[in-house]
C-alpha cells in the first residue's frame, strides 16, 4: 500500500471509530461509500450515535458515494490538500445524494499526523548530514579550514567539516589540528543552541562548551559559509502567532416606506396585490415604485392584479444561501419562482417562493406554453410585509 | 462621437496582489500597499508624483464603513485628495472611468486607482443581499446566484450542447488561470473531464455547478493614469484608453417573463452597440485583439460573448467550441483566467483594465498573447445588470 506523507489509506479508516464524535451523528442514519482508487471500497454505517466501518468489494446501498485517489483522499483528510479545491477541480467525486454526505464532515476529529519524536542523536544526524547540501560554495572561494566538533554526552560523538577548493566534506572523526575545535560536555545543549533555544553566550559563560583555535572562523565565518538548518519538526510554526479577530454583528434596523410602496404592503396585509401603472408607457409595475424609470415620470395609479397567476420561471436552489435576517442558512432545496399575474404581461413578474413539496410539479412558461397556475397562501396574522403571503402553491 | 476629452489619457502603472483565500498574513492596508508599491515600481514613481487617489470597492462586504479611511495607510492618500467610489461589481471599472475622467479633465496629471476586497474577511452573500430593497427584496433575495443563464442557453441551443460548452469554457479560463501566476483558482483541468464534471460537479442553483461559479478571493489591484505629456516622458509604452460607457438599468429583475413579444434589454448588448457605434467600430470581433470579460460564471460568460460583439445565432457558441477563445485564437478571451480564476470583487473589474493593459503593453507574462495586442475591451458587470466597457488602444491614431 502506498504513503502518502508517511499516511497510508487504511490508517485513515483504521483511525476512524476512534476519532468517531457521536455529538455529529445525531439524526444521521445512512451508509456511506468510499471508492479510492487502487486501494479499495470501504463502507461506513452510521446509525443510533454509533459507526461501522467496513473495507468491502460492493458499495450497493450506499446513499452517497466519495471516490478519489489514495493521495487526495490522505491529503484532504489530514489537511495536506485542500479540500474544496480537490471537490471543485474533480479529484474528490460524490455520487449519489451530496447533501447526506456533507454530513460525514462533522462525524470525525480530524486526523493528525503522529509527529515522531526527534531524540538529540536524530537531530545531530540530521544537522551533519545536512552539512554538504547548506553550503555556499561561493563564500568558500580561496579558503582551507577545518571545523571540529566535539559534543559530549550519551548521544554525543565527533565530526569534522573540511572546505578546500570551494568543496565540502564531512567525517565522523576528528583528526590532525583543525582551525577551530567546538567541544560542548552535553551534546543537547548543542542541538538547543543550533535550534536557537538557548544562546552561545549563555553556554559559554556556564563553562559548558568552549571553542579552540580560530574562534573567528567559527563564530562569524560559519554563519555565512552554510544556510541556517532548518527543523525538520518545527518548519510549519510561524515566527509569529497570526490573530485574527471574530465579529458577529447584529442590528435594529428600520426603513420608511414612502406611500407607493406602502400602498402595496398594505395591501398585502388585506390580501390584495397592487401594481402600478405608468402614465406613459402603460406598463405596471411590481412592486409598484415611485417613477417608472424607462419614463422617468411619476406613476400614482393603482391596478390590483392576482392574487393568482403563472410560474414563468424557478431558480431551484440546493446550495443553502443565508437567510440575510437571521444567517442562518437556508433549508435546500427551495425553489424561488417569478409569477406573471393574471392582469399583467411581460416582464412583469413579482419573485416570491413555491410550496417546498411542489418544487417537482413546477412547469415554465412562455408564449407557447402556460406556466404552472400558483395561488398565495396568506398568513393570519398579516402585518403588511412581503411576507404576509407565506409561499405560492398550485392552484389546481 | 466618442467621448469628448480636454486631453489623452494613458495607463503608466499596474500592479496587482497574488489573489488568494488565505491572505490572513496580512491585514486590509497591507493587502493594498502590496498593489499600490508594485505599481509605483512599474510606473518607476513613488507617492509624491500621485496628485490623487480613487478608492473602490464593495460597498459594507467587509463591513467597514469609510474603509478609505483605514486604508490610508495602504494607499498612501495621507495628504492627498482622495476619492471612494463603490458601485457594486462594477467598482472597478468605474474608478479606471472615474480616473480616466479626472486626468481627461485637467484636473490631475497623474491619478491613482486603488480596487480591492478583502473577501474572506466580510460575508459575500450577505452583502450582496444587503443590497436588495430593504422594503421588500431584502427577505426574497439571497445572493448573486441564478440558475436563469444555463436555462436561457439550454432552451436556445438544447442541454448538451449548452451544458458541453459551458464546460468548455470553464476549463478554457482553467488553464489561462493556469498560466497567470497572479490567479487565484487554477486545479489543471483537462477537457477529457468535460462530461464527468458536467455529471459530478455539485448544483447549487438550476444547472449553475459549483464548478462554474466564480470564486471568492482576497486581492488589491492599482493602475496609475497619466496625462498625455505625462505618459510620454514616465512610460516606455502607456496604454491609451479610448473611451468608456456606463449603462445603468432599475434595480428590479423585470427580465423573467419570457415573453418574446417584450424583450429585455440587456445592458452589455446596448452598451457595446452604443460604445462601438460612436467609435466607428462595425466589425469588433476583427477589431479587437483581446477581450478581458467580467465572467461571474461560464454561463453567463457564453451567453455574453455574443451580447458584446453583437454576433448572430450560434456564432459564439462555435467560438468556444473551436476554443478560438483560447491564447492564441481568433479573439482570445481573458489570458488572466477572468473573474472565475480570481474574484477579489472591488479590483475584480480594474483588472479586466489592468489586464487587458498588459496585453497592449505586451508584457503580461507567460499568458501573454503571442500576436502583437493593439486594441483591447475590458468589461464590468455589476448591480442588476449594470455595464461598464473600456476601450484601450496601444496608438494614439484614432
Amino acid at each position: 500500500m502506498a504513503e502518502y506523507w508517511g499516511i497510508k489509506v487504511e490508517d485513515i479508516f483504521n483511525t476512524m471509530q476512534e476519532r468517531f464524535r457521536p455529538e455529529g451523528a445525531k439524526d444521521v442514519d445512512a451508509v456511506f461509500g468510499y471508492d479510492i482508487k487502487d486501494e479499495g471500497k470501504w463502507k461506513l454505517t452510521v446509525k443510533n450515535n454509533e459507526m461501522k466501518i467496513d473495507k468491502t468489494s460492493d458499495l450497493a446501498g450506499c446513499i452517497a458515494t466519495m471516490e478519489a485517489d489514495g493521495e487526495t483522499f490522505v491529503g484532504v483528510n489530514t489537511g495536506k490538500v485542500d479540500a474544496t479545491n480537490a471537490f471543485m477541480s474533480g479529484k474528490v467525486k460524490v455520487e449519489g445524494d451530496m447533501g447526506a454526505f456533507g454530513k460525514t464532515g462533522k462525524l470525525f476529529r480530524k486526523y493528525v499526523i503522529a509527529q515522531k519524536e526527534m531524540t538529540v542523536k536524530d537531530y545531530l544526524a540530521d544537522m551533519f548530514a545536512t552539512v554538504v547540501s547548506r553550503f555556499k560554495a561561493k563564500e568558500a572561494e580561496g579558503l582551507e579550514a577545518s571545523f571540529a566538533f566535539d559534543l559530549g554526552g550519551q548521544e554525543g560523538g565527533k565530526w569534522t567539516v573540511f572546505i578546500k577548493d570551494k568543496v565540502c566534506t564531512v567525517t565522523t572523526t576528528i583528526e590532525g589540528k583543525p582551525t577551530v575545535t567546538l567541544e560542548f560536555n552535553d551534546a543537547k545543549d548543542y542541538v538547543d543552541f543550533i535550534l536557537g533555544k538557548i544562546d552561545a553566550q549563555s553556554i559559554l559563560a556556564a563553562g559548558k562548551a568552549s571553542a579552540k583555535g580560530d574562534i573567528n572562523m567559527m563564530a562569524s565565518k560559519w554563519p555565512i559559509l552554510f544556510e541556517k538548518y532548518k527543523d525538520p519538526m518545527g518548519g510549519n510554526i510561524p515566527e509569529q502567532e497570526l490573530i485574527v479577530l471574530k465579529k458577529t454583528i447584529s442590528v435594529n434596523q428600520k426603513f420608511s416606506t414612502g406611500p407607493i410602496m406602502g400602498k402595496f404592503l398594505k395591501g398585502l396585509k388585506d390580501k390584495k396585490i397592487y401594481a402600478n401603472k405608468c402614465p406613459q408607457c402603460g406598463r405596471l409595475q411590481l412592486p409598484p415604485r415611485e417613477v417608472c424609470a424607462e419614463c422617468r415620470v411619476r406613476a400614482a395609479d393603482f391596478v390590483e392584479v392576482g392574487p393568482k397567476g403563472e410560474v414563468r420561471y424557478m431558480d431551484l436552489v440546493y446550495y443553502a444561501m443565508p437567510d440575510p435576517l437571521t444567517g442562518v442558512a437556508r433549508e435546500t432545496p427551495y425553489g424561488g419562482i417569478n409569477i406573471l399575474f393574471d392582469g399583467c404581461k411581460g416582464n412583469e413578474t413579482l419573485p416570491h417562493f413555491i410550496r417546498k413539496d411542489q418544487i417537482e410539479k413546477i412547469q415554465m412558461g412562455w408564449n407557447e406554453k402556460k406556466g404552472t397556475r400558483v395561488r398565495p397562501v396568506w398568513e393570519e396574522n398579516r402585518t403588511g410585509d412581503i411576507w404576509d403571503i407565506k409561499y405560492f402553491e398550485i392552484d389546481e | 462621437m466618442a467621448h469628448k476629452k480636454n486631453r489623452n489619457v494613458g495607463i503608466i502603472g499596474i500592479g496587482q496582489t497574488k489573489h488568494s483565500s488565505h491572505r490572513e498574513d496580512v491585514n486590509q492596508p497591507e493587502l493594498i500597499h502590496e498593489a499600490v508599491s508594485l505599481a509605483l515600481k512599474d510606473a518607476k514613481l513613488t507617492m509624491k508624483d500621485i496628485d490623487c487617489v480613487v478608492h473602490g470597492n464593495m460597498e459594507l462586504f467587509e463591513m467597514v464603513h469609510s474603509p478609505d479611511l483605514w486604508h490610508v495607510l495602504g494607499t498612501g492618500a495621507y495628504g492627498k485628495e482622495c476619492i471612494r467610489i463603490t458601485t457594486g461589481g462594477t467598482v472597478g471599472a468605474t474608478i479606471s472611468c472615474a480616473s480616466d475622467n479626472l486626468v481627461a479633465s485637467g484636473m490631475y496629471d497623474i491619478v491613482m486607482a486603488i480596487g480591492f476586497e478583502k473577501l474572506q474577511e466580510g460575508h459575500t452573500t450577505g452583502g450582496i443581499t444587503n443590497m436588495a430593497c430593504p422594503l421588500w427584496f431584502r427577505k426574497i433575495q439571497a445572493g448573486a446566484l441564478t440558475g436563469s443563464s444555463a436555462y436561457d442557453v439550454e432552451r436556445e441551443f438544447g442541454v448538451e450542447r449548452a451544458d458541453k460548452a459551458s464546460l468548455t469554457y470553464r476549463i478554457i479560463m482553467d488553464k489561462h488561470a493556469g498560466l497567470n501566476p497572479n490567479a487565484h483558482r487554477a486545479f489543471g483541468l483537462e477537457f477529457s473531464q468535460i462530461d464527468d464534471l458536467i455529471r459530478t460537479s455539485p448544483k447549487l442553483v438550476g444547472n449553475l455547478k459549483l464548478i462554474e461559479m466564480c470564486s471568492q478571493s482576497d486581492g488589491a489591484c492599482c493602475v496609475i493614469f497619466a496625462c498625455e505629456k505625462k505618459a510620454k516622458e514616465i512610460a516606455k509604452t502607456p496604454v491609451w484608453i479610448r473611451d468608456h460607457i456606463t449603462v445603468h438599468k432599475e434595480e428590479n429583475f423585470n427580465i423573467f417573463g419570457y415573453d418574446r413579444k417584450f424583450p429585455v434589454l440587456k445592458t452589455h448588448k446596448f452598451a457595446a452597440e452604443n460604445l462601438f457605434k460612436r467609435n466607428g467600430i462595425t466589425d469588433p470581433i476583427n477589431y479587437f485583439d483581446v477581450f478581458e470579460m467580467y465572467d461571474p460564471a461560464s454561463w453567463w460568460a457564453i451567453d455574453w460573448i455574443r451580447d458584446f460583439f453583437g454576433l448572430k445565432g450560434d456564432e459564439h457558441l462555435k467560438l468556444i467550441e473551436d476554443k478560438e477563445i483560447m491564447i492564441g485564437g481568433k479573439m482570445p478571451i481573458n489570458p488572466s483566467g477572468g473573474v472565475i480564476g480570481s474574484n477579489p470583487i472591488g479590483a475584480t473589474a480594474l483588472i479586466r483594465v489592468a489586464e487587458a493593459a498588459m496585453q497592449v503593453r505586451g508584457n503580461a507574462g507567460p499568458h501573454q498573447i503571442p500576436t502583437p495586442v493593439n486594441h483591447a475591451l475590458a468589461s464590468g458587470f455589476g448591480g442588476t445588470m449594470w455595464t461598464v466597457m473600456t476601450m484601450l488602444e496601444k496608438e494614439l491614431n484614432w
